[in-house]
């Protein structure tokens, strides 16, 4: 599924489809995504959304499509509605995070396997592939983690916006997209020369050299912070100004 | 000729000197080993289950993949491919074999593994072929082109070839006659070694008892190594990774609890095989991923680092 764009300008015709949520029935303006229409129809989400743009990977959710046994997924703000749909919305995906330290690991599938033993348990039977709503072919980065092909993992992962999906979808019960920044993790470490302009970044930071910027914001009115926001212009980032 | 090659986890992991000195060895006799692009686990171990279906999919996924490629193969080589997928690891060879002849005889099976392939616009037809690369050594090259093919024959080695359980076990999987097999024996002899007669040839090596019942293992390699010694067998070779870390992990027990006094160097065929045929560099060989160091052994012998030795 790729990014659809917002398609918010199609309500203002009249047609209706009908959705179902959490089983009751909702007549809806066409066009608006998972996310709009279920606001449309009264519910305030709280959990399980985000950035609303395809980008934070919040809004992930699953549901059926009317004469269609299959069940489908989705980042709700980047799916349109259609008629006969039955939705709900998920808060949370629940998965285990273990703590490690990058420094005391090496690059290998052991280090991944160490923490993470449920990868052997991998079936093969490509789910989490199949609900990815980046396009990401999930499997075979999990398998590529099993082979100590981490330079392939990470490349194919790249794109993860964490949304769970994967997750819940999987019968070896693999938390994939923590395994993967595991796999991220240890290959920007390892494998990949540190980029010069990091440090010099990092530096900036360590000296302080933002910090008035960021005290300035913190304390100007919010009409200010959105009239700021609203005229930010991304070139001045070269000129030294803030980063976004 | 050209074969489309599964690795197996190990082989890229822990035993990457089983996979390249057998790529390399493959390309010298003009039969090379062309890895997938995309594979996955080969399903191991396989599951006596008869209505597990989920456990088959890895396995049939890549008897589909495989097909694939032998398709790609054909195309970007222009020569016929056999309709095969050549294993090393004895494991993966023996899941992927009993679970082809499974679903080829039983299309119940293969119909609803097959639903799990479609997203990804697979389909297995039941048409491929798994085959180890023993099975390849022995029908395709032959043994005498691998005679030919030698250039440094392995004169003072003394070879016990271990097939442990999985070449020759469960009958649907076997390469070999499973009581008396000649296909490791023939390739030592070939490469101008000594073939050591010994009745251990498919004594089980402890398998993955070595992660909770390590002793049991150890017996069983005492057993093995004796019995090799007995029979004046200087050295052992293996076509399996789990054997060979479980040969050489028991022997370093044995030694530290007093048990034994020295040690016997395991090598996968594919090493001598390699060495043989004269196939550098040395660092094909991975022999740092032995935990009995093999090469105070082949230089005594003279068939490694002569330069150095005077």
């Amino acid at each position: 599924m790729s990014k659809t764009k917002s398609e918010t300008k199609q309500s203002a015709e009249p047609e209706k489809v009908r959705i179902y949520i959490m089983g009751s029935r909702y007549d809806v303006p066409t066009g608006l995504t998972i996310m709009k229409a279920m606001e449309y129809a009264g519910f305030k989400i709280t959990r399980g959304a985000g950035c609303r743009a395809g980008f934070c990977g919040a809004c992930s959710t699953v549901y059926r499509k009317a004469g269609d046994f299959r069940i489908y997924a989705a980042l709700a703000c980047q799916t349109p509605v259609e008629d006969g749909m039955v939705l709900t919305q998920l808060p949370f995906v629940p998965a285990p995070k273990p703590k490690y330290k990058i420094d005391d690991l090496r690059p290998s599938a052991n280090s991944i396997l160490r923490y993470y033993p449920e990868v052997a348990r991998c079936l093969s039977c490509n789910a989490c592939t199949r609900v990815c709503p980046q396009e990401i072919n999930v499997m075979n980065y999990i398998q590529d983690c099993l082979h100590g092909k981490l330079a392939k993992a990470a490349e194919e992962s790249f794109d993860c916006v964490q949304c769970g999906l994967c997750t819940i979808r999987c019968p070896a019960e693999i938390p994939q997209y923590h395994v993967a920044m595991l796999a991220r993790r240890l290959h920007g470490k390892y494998n990949i020369p540190t980029p010069k302009y990091l440090e010099i970044r990092v530096k900036e930071l360590e000296d302080g050299k933002y910090e008035e910027g960021f005290q300035e914001l913190m304390t100007i009115d919010k009409k200010k912070l959105k009239e700021r926001y609203t005229t930010r212009d991304f070139m001045d980032q070269k000129k030294g100004g803030g980063d976004e | 000729m050209k074969y489309s090659y599964f690795p197996g986890c190990n082989l890229k992991t822990n035993s990457v000197g089983f996979e390249e000195t057998a790529i390399a060895v493959s390309k010298k006799l003009n039969a090379e080993l062309v890895e997938m692009p995309e594979w996955n686990c080969c399903g191991t171990i396989h599951t006596q289950t008869t209505d597990n279906l989920m456990k088959r999919i890895a396995p049939v996924r890549n008897l589909a993949r495989a097909a694939e490629h032998v398709k790609n193969l054909e195309n970007s080589s222009k020569e016929v491919i056999h309709k095969q997928v050549v294993t090393l690891c004895s494991m993966c060879n023996s899941t992927l074999k009993i679970v082809n002849a499974e679903v080829k005889e039983d299309t119940d099976k293969l119909e609803p593994i097959n639903w799990q392939l479609e997203y990804d616009n697979l389909e297995y037809k039941g048409d491929m072929e798994v085959k180890h690369f023993l099975e390849i050594l022995r029908d395709d090259i032959g043994y005498e082109t691998i005679m030919e093919s030698v250039e440094k024959p392995l004169k003072g080695m003394r070879i016990a070839s271990y097939y442990g359980c999985m070449l020759l076990h469960p009958e649907i999987a076997k390469i070999d006659d499973q009581e008396a097999p000649t296909v490791m024996e023939s390739i030592v002899q070939a490469l101008g070694a000594e073939v050591i007669d010994w009745p251990f040839f498919k004594f089980c090596c402890g398998s993955y008892h070595i992660v909770g019942e390590e002793d049991l293992v150890n017996i069983q390699v005492h057993t093995l190594i004796d019995a090799a010694k007995k029979r004046n067998a200087n050295s052992i070779i293996v076509a399996c990774p789990l054997c060979r870390y479980n040969l050489e992990h028991e022997q370093i027990e044995l030694i530290k609890n007093g048990k034994m006094k020295n040690s016997l160097p395991i090598f996968y065929f594919t090493q001598l095989m390699a060495l043989a045929l004269g196939i550098k560099p040395m660092k094909l060989y991975h022999f740092e991923e032995h935990l009995v160091n093999p090469k105070p052994f082949l230089k005594e012998l003279g068939l490694i680092g002569r330069k150095k030795s005077k």
